[in-house]
């Protein structure tokens, strides 16, 4: 029942955020239509630790946004997408958050440490060189958690290939919706979920591939949950595809939270 | 010295003195005597006065003389000193002689104190006990823990492991009831290992007037010795503890020079280090860190190498019992908000086989999520609402948790979990924490080791930086030993990275220790890590609320266990004594073979409330594995103790299970353990306590003697008073001072005449 009420009141959020910036819905979908936005036009923000949770993004690849002429694929979603996200975090739950700062980072950056879950987009086109793999080899060894989103057929094959580098004796694991990242908010049922690029496959890391120790990453195999945060207040998708990507999210964040 | 000075003066010995009754025995004669006398004394006054000389000199000169007259005048009275004496073998005189070990220390003249005893008491012609043979029927007790009969040199064995003087005097006292006896005499070091005070063993004998005579052998400081002092252990310990125990080193003859202080655990070194002696006299206070890792009753024995010229090497070593319990104490969590520091506290402790941490965990208004419970009723109701619920855990954290999520029960039960329950509780820094959580003025509060002060709270969305550093008290508990020694842990200390704390404390509890501070931007101090006992149990606040960031922060390698360390030591330091349903306690941990050990056991029911009428059973299994039962009952005094005394009969340990039931139902049961063994106490303190022994003579109307002091011992004891005895008259007239006196005092005017001219 209270997980009824929760997605409801995720609803109404919704709703609040579409009300509220209905003003853009034209722009967005224009440019939805026309394909990424340009790099130039995309912002970093800092959310400097102060305790709160923070929405970290991961950078790979190319340094400097401005230089791009087109939104590499880390960025993809960014920057409504965590916004997003996170106004619903902090509307749920009573997790502390920062609502309008995050934080983008590079794997070798010593800042990250201050933000124990990260998320990357696109692991599709995921490169990293010898540091990276050591910054995010220490970061997932010491307690840290990372959500792999928005990749589909042989990208899969490229996350795995790299995970390999950071923990070479990793192995990724289907995950049975028993898991308690299906449970440490909403009660998600059942996984079989038709997500963005086609049936989503929920795989993680354990922690010495032991099922009973925590999950160290997930990763959202022929989804995209950033897709569906950022547009999730333009009407463009529908409000079941957000609301399910957003109870994935929570989850995954308070999970990372506690287990 | 003293006495035979005084007996060349007085000729009479101090105890005569002490003892008789001064009279004058003036005859007829005397009357006719003292006319002429004080005649005399007018005679010599009119002269003086209408003298020539001067004024001074005739006043010096005749205070010279009325002062020689008045000495004659009391001596034509006939001055007597009566006294009470013994009877010459119509009365019994009780000798009682030390037996223990702590004789063998060879402090006097170079020989073991027991040589004195031989050379005194040995045979029947020995010097001391020949002229006490002379003139009383001699008991003669040894006496270690109690004292016994003894009429051969034979049974002395000075192999006794405890010196109980007031049993030992009351023992006697009460032998020899019935009986004229003179006095009591004892010879020892006054070395007295009974946990007992000597005051009503000296009520007795006062009450009856028994005098003891004190005879003290031995020094009264070693001149090389070390010795290791007090300890103060834990009497449990969860498996895999670090414990830091303080202990007090003294030495003389070795000043400043460094000795190896060495831990071990039932023979396996679990400790060393090298210390400095401190100077003589002023004991110092040795921290030391070891780890309890073998679960069962573990002997920790603390030692100092022996050193060259050491007269006693027995004390450089002493012995700890600690019952070492492997078993899972749990602890329940309680935490507010979804935040990283539950989650990285829990990954400390996952691998601590001993600690399991029960977490409820709200995530949302009336949404919780529960980890680590045992079954599925555990904390599905929220928080516990009652006592009993509560009070099955050992430890509570309360994190970031605002005061108002609780009912007012609820708080006072919290409090009474620490109170009354003995639990340990550690309130979590966080927004919804402390004064900032609405804590002030709500009985939590009374039981925090800090203070909350509800006008003074950290701003909203502010937060401190700060770095932690222990204090000096802090330095000595386990749970901010970082590394593998002190230097070690300072070190780590100093390069930890800073944390944040959202919670204003100025001041903590009069009671309460600061054990870390941190240093905020504006290099204000405030405490981090403080602790309190608070009735029953004990209560810490910690302020910072992300010391995850010990465990991932770039700095710190994936490796360092130092977050890890940090709270599983924090946390088996909040369960750490925290007691059962059942909870045994023993009055010591060992006692000598053959003698009683005394089990307590308190009982309450699940919330705590004290029960009278448990049906309590111990079932002691000894060395030899044979098993025995011993129903324990209410002592009648202290609601809900239980006690039974055990006999003991071989060395080694013996285990005690103890049951509580009660109307058929049990109520818990708990294992115990306690030892048969001989002492080391004997050659602890093993100087001659002169003061003891002073105080036993005083109190009771004797005399106390050095060893080398001993000659008018024999007669002293005829003037005690007691027994059978005869008046005897002592004139005083004819004492050497009185002659010296008249002669003196001749020889004063004489002289002063001659010095003023009127010789």
């Amino acid at each position: 029942m209270a997980a009824v009420t929760l997605v409801a009141l995720a609803g109404g959020a919704l709703l609040a955020l579409s009300t509220v910036a209905s003003a853009k819905v034209e722009q967005d979908f224009r440019d939805f239509q026309r394909g990424r936005r340009l790099a130039p036009m995309m912002e970093e923000t800092t959310a400097e630790y102060d305790g709160r949770f923070a929405f970290m993004r991961l950078r790979y690849g190319a340094a400097d946004l401005r230089q791009m002429r087109r939104e590499p694929p880390w960025a993809h979603d960014f920057p409504r997408a965590e916004f997003h996200f996170m106004k619903i975090l902090s509307e749920l739950t009573f997790t502390r958050t920062w609502v309008d700062q995050g934080n983008i980072r590079s794997l070798d950056d010593p800042a990250m440490a201050m933000f124990p879950v990260a998320y990357m987009s696109e692991p599709g086109f995921w490169t990293l060189n010898a540091a990276e793999a050591d910054g995010l080899r220490g970061y997932l060894q010491k307690g840290g958690f990372i959500i792999f989103d928005d990749f589909r057929e042989n990208h899969r094959d490229n996350l795995v290939s790299q995970m390999r580098r950071v923990l070479p004796d990793a192995r990724w694991v289907v995950l049975d919706v028993t898991h308690p990242i299906f449970h440490s908010f909403f009660e998600i049922d059942s996984l079989d979920v038709e997500g963005y690029y086609g049936p989503t496959e929920w795989t993680g890391i354990f922690e010495d591939n032991d099922p009973t120790r925590r999950l160290l990453a997930v990763a959202n195999y022929n989804h995209d949950l950033g897709e569906m945060w950022e547009f999730s207040d333009t009407g463009y998708m529908p409000v079941d595809l957000s609301n399910e990507a957003y109870k994935f999210g929570v989850n995954y964040v308070i999970y990372a939270m506690t287990h | 010295m003293f006495d035979a000075l005084f007996r060349f003066f007085f000729e009479l010995s101090p105890v005569v003195f002490s003892q008789g009754e001064f009279r004058f025995a003036a005859a007829t004669g005397s009357y006719v005597a003292a006319v002429a006398v004080l005649v005399a004394g007018a005679l010599a006054l009119a002269a003086y006065r209408s003298g020539r000389g001067r004024v001074r000199d005739r006043v010096v000169l005749a205070t010279i003389r009325i002062a020689l007259l008045a000495i004659i005048l009391v001596c034509l009275f006939r001055p007597l000193l009566v006294v009470k004496a013994a009877v010459a073998q119509q009365n019994f005189l009780g000798v009682l002689l030390d037996d223990s070990r702590s004789m063998q220390i060879a402090d006097h003249n170079g020989q073991p104190r027991s040589a004195f005893i031989t050379e005194q008491f040995g045979a029947p012609d020995a010097a001391l006990l020949k002229a006490l043979s002379d003139r009383f029927t001699v008991r003669t007790f040894r006496f270690s823990s109690a004292p016994s009969r003894t009429t051969r040199q034979g049974e002395l064995t000075f192999g006794g492991s405890q010196t109980r003087l007031g049993a030992a005097l009351s023992g006697v006292r009460q032998e020899l009831a019935g009986l004229p006896v003179a006095g009591l005499v004892m010879v020892t070091d006054g070395a007295d290992t009974a946990d007992a005070t000597l005051g009503d063993a000296l009520l007795g004998l006062k009450a009856e007037g028994l005098p003891v005579f004190t005879v003290g052998v031995g020094q009264e400081q070693l001149s090389k010795d070390i010795q290791v002092g007090r300890i103060t252990t834990p009497k449990t310990a969860l498996k895999g503890t670090t414990l830091m125990v303080d202990v007090v080193l003294s030495q003389s003859g070795f000043d400043g020079q460094p000795v190896t202080l060495d831990v071990e655990d039932e023979g396996t070194l679990v400790s060393t280090q090298q210390v400095t002696l401190p100077d003589a006299g002023t004991p110092a206070s040795v921290p030391v860190r070891f780890t309890v890792n073998e679960a069962g009753p573990r002997v920790l024995r603390f030692r100092v190498s022996p050193q060259p010229g050491e007269l006693v090497t027995e004390n450089n070593a002493r012995e700890a019992l600690i019952d070492v319990r492997d078993r899972q104490e749990k602890v329940l969590y309680f935490e507010g908000e979804p935040r990283f520091e539950m989650k990285f506290i829990g990954r400390a402790i996952k691998d601590d086989s001993n600690l399991i941490l029960a977490v409820l965990q709200r995530t949302a208004d009336n949404k919780y999520l529960r980890i680590g419970v045992d079954n599925a009723d555990e904390l599905a109701a929220g928080f516990p609402k009652t006592r009993e619920e509560l009070f099955a855990y050992r430890g509570l954290i309360l994190g970031s948790i605002e005061a108002g999520a609780f009912t007012g029960d609820q708080l006072r039960m919290i409090a009474e979990f620490v109170d009354r329950r003995g639990g340990g509780l550690l309130t979590l820094g966080g927004p919804r924490a402390f004064a900032e959580g609405g804590y002030a003025g709500t009985a939590v509060a009374d039981v925090l080791p800090v203070v909350l002060d509800r006008t003074r709270i950290q701003a909203k969305d502010t937060v401190a930086r700060l770095t932690v550093k222990p204090t000096r008290a802090g330095s000595a508990t386990a749970v901010t030993q970082l590394a593998a020694n002190e230097a070690a842990s300072a070190a780590r200390w100093n390069t930890l990275p800073g944390i944040t704390a959202v919670n204003r404390i100025d001041a903590v509890k009069p009671g309460a220790t600061v054990l870390l501070t941190g240093t905020d931007e504006a290099r204000v101090e405030r405490p981090m890590l403080a602790f309190q006992r608070y009735g029953r149990g004990k209560a810490f606040a910690f302020l910072p609320q992300d010391s995850w960031i010990w465990q991932m922060h770039a700095s710190i390698p994936v490796e360092d266990m130092t977050h890890e360390h940090y709270w599983r030591q924090l946390l088996r330091w909040v369960v750490d004594d925290v007691p059962d349903q059942v909870e045994p306690s023993l009055t010591t941990e060992r006692v000598e073979p053959g003698e009683a050990a005394t089990l307590v056991a308190n009982v309450v029911d699940p919330s705590f409330v004290e029960l009278n009428d448990a049906v309590v059973l111990a079932t002691i299994t000894g060395p030899d594995g044979a098993i025995s039962d011993f129903s324990m009952s209410w002592d009648g005094e202290h609601a809900g103790q239980y006690t039974v005394s055990v006999p003991t009969k071989a060395p080694g340990w013996y285990e005690a299970k103890l049951e509580a039931t009660r109307a058929g139902k049990t109520i818990g049961t708990t294992v115990t353990h306690f030892r048969a063994a001989p002492g080391e106490a004997e050659f602890f303190d093993a100087t001659m306590h002169a003061a003891t022994l002073r105080r036993i003579a005083e109190d009771t109307g004797g005399r106390y003697y050095e060893a080398a002091n001993i000659a008018t011992l024999a007669d002293d004891l005829r003037y005690t008073g007691r027994g059978v005895t005869s008046v005897e008259e002592h004139d005083l007239w004819h004492m050497p001072i009185v002659l010296m006196l008249l002669v003196g005092l001749l020889c004063a005017e004489w002289g002063y005449r001659r010095v003023v001219g009127l010789a």
